[in-house]
């Protein structure tokens, strides 16, 4: 196992330098497959009918359209209106000729860019930037001393030689926790200072609103993801295409989360929709280019010591707005002030985001060895297109088992991502305190703690420091508990905590916690239960096990 | 026959040599796998088997020691072994398939010392994904005879569910019904085993029929509770797994839990305590009821006595005691 921000010699090959004079083919396939899959469908008649997929889009699209003033939106609520009008009256050739029109349509909104020249700036140019951004102003020599420590601030640990192995071998889809829109810039950055390979991956469409962000996200791999489109038809094309990437050997990103972890916890139950494709594209090339073209799947971790919009977050969930507001398009991310602010702040300290890429499994959550075979339970090379085959052998189309697949592979995420979390000081403070101030109240009740008085939000110093301490312990003691920080493992409790509370103290816009004398005050309860959040899952195992009687 | 027409049957017992001799005699191949070379012999030379004489043996039924030639020969396989022996004959299995087989078991029971349910073991101990369970009212001297009996199929894979119902499927004298519920079905075949172990005791006790009632109903009712609590539809409860087994070992057919049930009015031996599937499932089930927080008063009555924990009539008169609630 390779740990540290260490450069490995061996870079793998950027397969996405060949996508743009890929990208006409990779459309063409999307559009067939997806109107070859509807028309069959449709000869089955009732709402599986051309009629009904295209009123599906019309409904939709004339839903979106209809509370935005625009000229452009009333022009083109105008031919959603006129679609709708002349559907009873197409025949099924005007309808399929619709069907491809919209297929191809949508397809060139969805698909992404790559462009070797921005990479590369955005690789050597880029990180420059940031570390100069993140030095004292109008010190210039120090600037140039903080590019150079870029790689400090951010660090990718994990199985990065078994990944090297695997990206050789076949294709990746990297599957992170998700806790801010600087997710995928990072975790961008830190795939290529991994020396691995750079992938795509579906952004929504509200991020590419910031021109300068939308530069790069193009030209860097990234397809746009409309959310707004909820209709069946665009759904199925963004699964097709995701299926068609890996198909052909693209090395992928899906956020399995879906949106942005509201809470801080450590993502449990992730979203089967992307991830399935996985399971589509193996069995796909399995049947055509045969079983060797492996797909693995990475149980990744992106741990911020304070992440950049935890107030707009926790808010969100705090409202149980979740839904209504699953597009957060004024959010600190957004302005790019707070863009300047997390690179000053946030990124200040050494080790300020630990990405963790942790050990690749196959798509049907298998585990797999050194040389990427994958292994049963009993640690046996297992031939991962037997899952697929039927009685005679040979590789067979089945939906509903490749559902059911994904479904364990999910679980399988779900279990690896809290084994894979690093956990900041910050977040071991903020549990400590947390425990206390719930005590003091008489409930674990977020709602409860936010109103109560400032009398009961006051932790004595040396409580907090035991608190840390007893977490540290915990946490080293249990793998399946996740990993300390190398900031905090072997550090004294107390001098954890300080940093923690100097780290809270600071970046928000009130102070999260202030320690005045032998006392630490708690001045944003909302944001100290968005920080203990990340240890969730340890006060989980916790209580299971104390419910298992007769159990070690 | 091909592969995919073929059953697999680990285990020559009574069950796994009825269920066999039900599947070939409705014309299909089945390979049974014994370790035990003189029941392998008998059925081969002898077209007999002395652990279930009643069952007949025709020609497409064939019988081997060799696992592999077991594994190379059908792709569907069951397992009908006890619970006792589920994770070693699951290991010897896992040397020999691979992950396009269809492991389905037939085990009305938890497995020790993990209380797990029988298909997680059999998850581990081989590299086959696609699982299910095989369970429901049809007793092995039932199917020997051609009585005619159903069993539900249970597997998250529609696929394991229509090759079973395909291959087993053997009307009039066996009638397979599918679900999707595996958890479900796996704790309400064990369960019923316990419950079972119940109605013999009140039974001895010569309790009246609305007791009885009460007892079969409020069963139902905690089982449901813990199965819902482990992901299962609390509604599998009530089908074949469940009453359906629960009503068939308790009306009369022969049954080593009822006939155990019985016995608890005397004193219990060290024995006892897990002299049945159904008693073993019964220790099993309380632990993971505290694990899963759930509250089954009869369930833990039940192992108290055989446990020797409590007598039988302080264990009725504390399940008599439970305060209800809505139901």
């Amino acid at each position: 196992m390779t740990e540290g921000p260490d450069r490995p010699v061996r870079e793998a090959k950027n397969r996405l330098a060949g996508f743009n004079a890929d990208r006409e083919r990779l459309l063409a396939e999307v559009e067939r497959r997806v109107v070859t899959r509807i028309v069959a469908r449709a000869a089955a008649g009732g709402e599986a009918g051309l009629e009904y997929v295209l009123n599906d889009v019309c409904y939709s699209e004339i839903h979106r359209l209809e509370g935005q003033r625009s000229r452009g939106a009333r022009a083109q609520l105008a031919r959603w209106r006129n679609l709708a009008g002349r559907l009873i009256d197409m025949s099924e050739d005007q309808k399929r000729a619709e069907l491809r029109d919209l297929v191809r349509h949508y397809g060139k909104d969805v698909v992404g860019n790559f462009d070797t020249r921005v990479y590369r700036f955005a690789n050597d140019v880029l990180p420059a930037a940031l570390g100069f951004l993140m030095s004292p102003v109008g010190s210039l020599k120090d600037g140039f001393r903080a590019m150079n420590e870029l790689d400090a601030r951010i660090r990718v640990e994990g199985e990065l030689e078994l990944l090297h192995e695997c990206a050789e071998r076949g294709t990746l889809v990297i599957t992170p926790t998700h806790s801010s829109n600087m997710d995928s810039v990072v975790i961008g950055y830190a795939l290529e200072r991994a020396g691995l390979p750079p992938v795509t991956y579906g952004a929504g469409k509200n991020l590419f609103s910031n021109p300068f962000i939308s530069f790069f996200m193009r030209n860097l791999g990234a397809y746009r993801v409309d959310r707004r489109l909820r209709f069946q038809l665009y759904k199925d094309i963004l699964k097709e295409y995701s299926t068609v990437l890996l198909e052909n050997g693209y090395h992928s990103l899906f956020f399995p989360g879906g949106t942005r972890c509201r809470s801080n916890i450590v993502e449990r139950n992730v979203k089967l929709g992307l991830l399935g494709t996985a399971v589509t594209a193996y069995r796909n090339n399995a049947k055509t280019v045969g079983p060797q073209r492996r797909i693995y799947v990475v149980p990744t971790t992106i741990n911020y010591r304070l992440v950049l919009e935890a107030e707009t977050l926790i808010d969100d969930f705090l409202a149980e707005t979740g839904k209504s507001r699953y597009i957060i398009d004024d959010d600190e991310f957004s302005r790019i002030g707070r863009i300047l602010e997390f690179v000053r702040k946030i990124l200040a300290h050494e080790g300020s985001v630990v990405i963790r890429l942790g050990r690749p499994i196959d798509v049907f959550g298998n585990d797999v060895d050194d040389a990427g075979e994958s292994i049963d339970r009993r640690g046996r090379r297992v031939d991962p297109a037997s899952f697929v085959r039927g009685a005679d052998g040979v590789v067979v189309d089945d939906d509903q088992r490749d559902e059911e697949y994904t479904r364990m592979l999910g679980k399988r995420l779900g279990e690896a991502f809290p084994r894979e979390t690093v956990l900041h000081g910050t977040h071991l403070a903020a549990r400590a305190l947390w425990d206390h101030v719930t005590a003091a109240v008489g409930s674990r009740d977020i709602y409860r703690v936010l109103r109560a008085p400032g009398s009961l939000l006051v932790v004595p110093y040396d409580r907090a420091v035991a608190g840390v301490s007893a977490l540290m312990l915990r946490v080293a003691g249990d793998r399946d508990a996740g990993r300390l920080h190398h900031d905090v493992a072997g550090h004294p409790p107390d001098q954890v905590l300080d940093d923690a509370v100097r780290g809270l103290g600071t970046y928000h816009t009130r102070p999260v916690v202030e320690r005045h004398g032998d006392l630490i005050a708690v001045r944003e309860p909302r944001l100290l239960y968005y920080y203990q959040n990340r240890t969730a899952h340890i006060a989980e195992r916790a209580s299971r096990t104390s419910a298992s009687p007769g159990r070690p | 026959m091909s592969r995919a027409d073929t059953l697999g049957i680990v285990g020559a017992g009574r069950f796994g040599t009825a269920l066999a001799s039900v599947v070939a005699r409705a014309g299909r191949r089945v390979i049974i796998w014994s370790r035990d070379r003189a029941v392998v012999d008998e059925i081969e030379r002898d077209r007999r088997c002395s652990r279930m004489p009643e069952a007949p043996i025709p020609p497409s039924l064939t019988a081997t020691t060799d696992p592999a030639r077991l594994a190379a020969e059908a792709r569907m396989i069951v397992l009908a072994v006890a619970s006792t022996d589920i994770a070693e004959r699951a290991r010897e299995v896992g040397e020999v398939v691979d992950g396009s087989h269809l492991l389905v078991h037939a085990i009305g029971a938890l497995a020790s010392p993990d209380d797990a349910r029988c298909s997680e073991v059999v998850a581990a101990a081989t590299p086959c994904l696609r699982l299910g369970v095989l369970a429901g009212p049809a007793m092995a001297l039932d199917l020997a005879l051609g009585q005619f009996a159903s069993m539900v199929i249970a597997s998250r894979f529609d696929e394991v569910v229509a090759e079973g119902r395909r291959l087993l499927n053997a009307p009039p004298m066996l009638r397979v019904y599918g679900s999707h519920d595996l958890i479900g079905v796996e704790l309400a075949s064990a369960l019923s085993g316990v419950y079972t172990i119940g109605l013999g005791l009140a039974d001895a006790l010569a309790v009246g029929p609305g007791s009885r009632a009460v007892l079969i109903t409020r069963a139902l009712a905690e089982a449901s509770r813990l199965g819902a609590a482990m992901g299962a539809d609390a509604r599998t409860f009530a089908g074949l797994a469940g009453l359906g087994n629960l009503l068939v070992r308790a009306g009369g057919a022969p049954s080593a839990e009822y006939d155990q049930g019985r016995r608890l009015l005397q004193a219990v031996t060290p024995a006892e305590r897990d002299a049945t599937e159904g008693a073993r499932a019964a220790v099993a089930g309380v632990r993971l009821a505290r694990r899963a927080g759930v509250r089954m008063p009869l369930l833990e009555g039940i192992a108290a006595v055989l446990t020797g924990a409590a007598s039988a009539k302080d264990a009725a008169r504390l399940a008599a005691d439970t305060v209800a609630a809505e139901e």
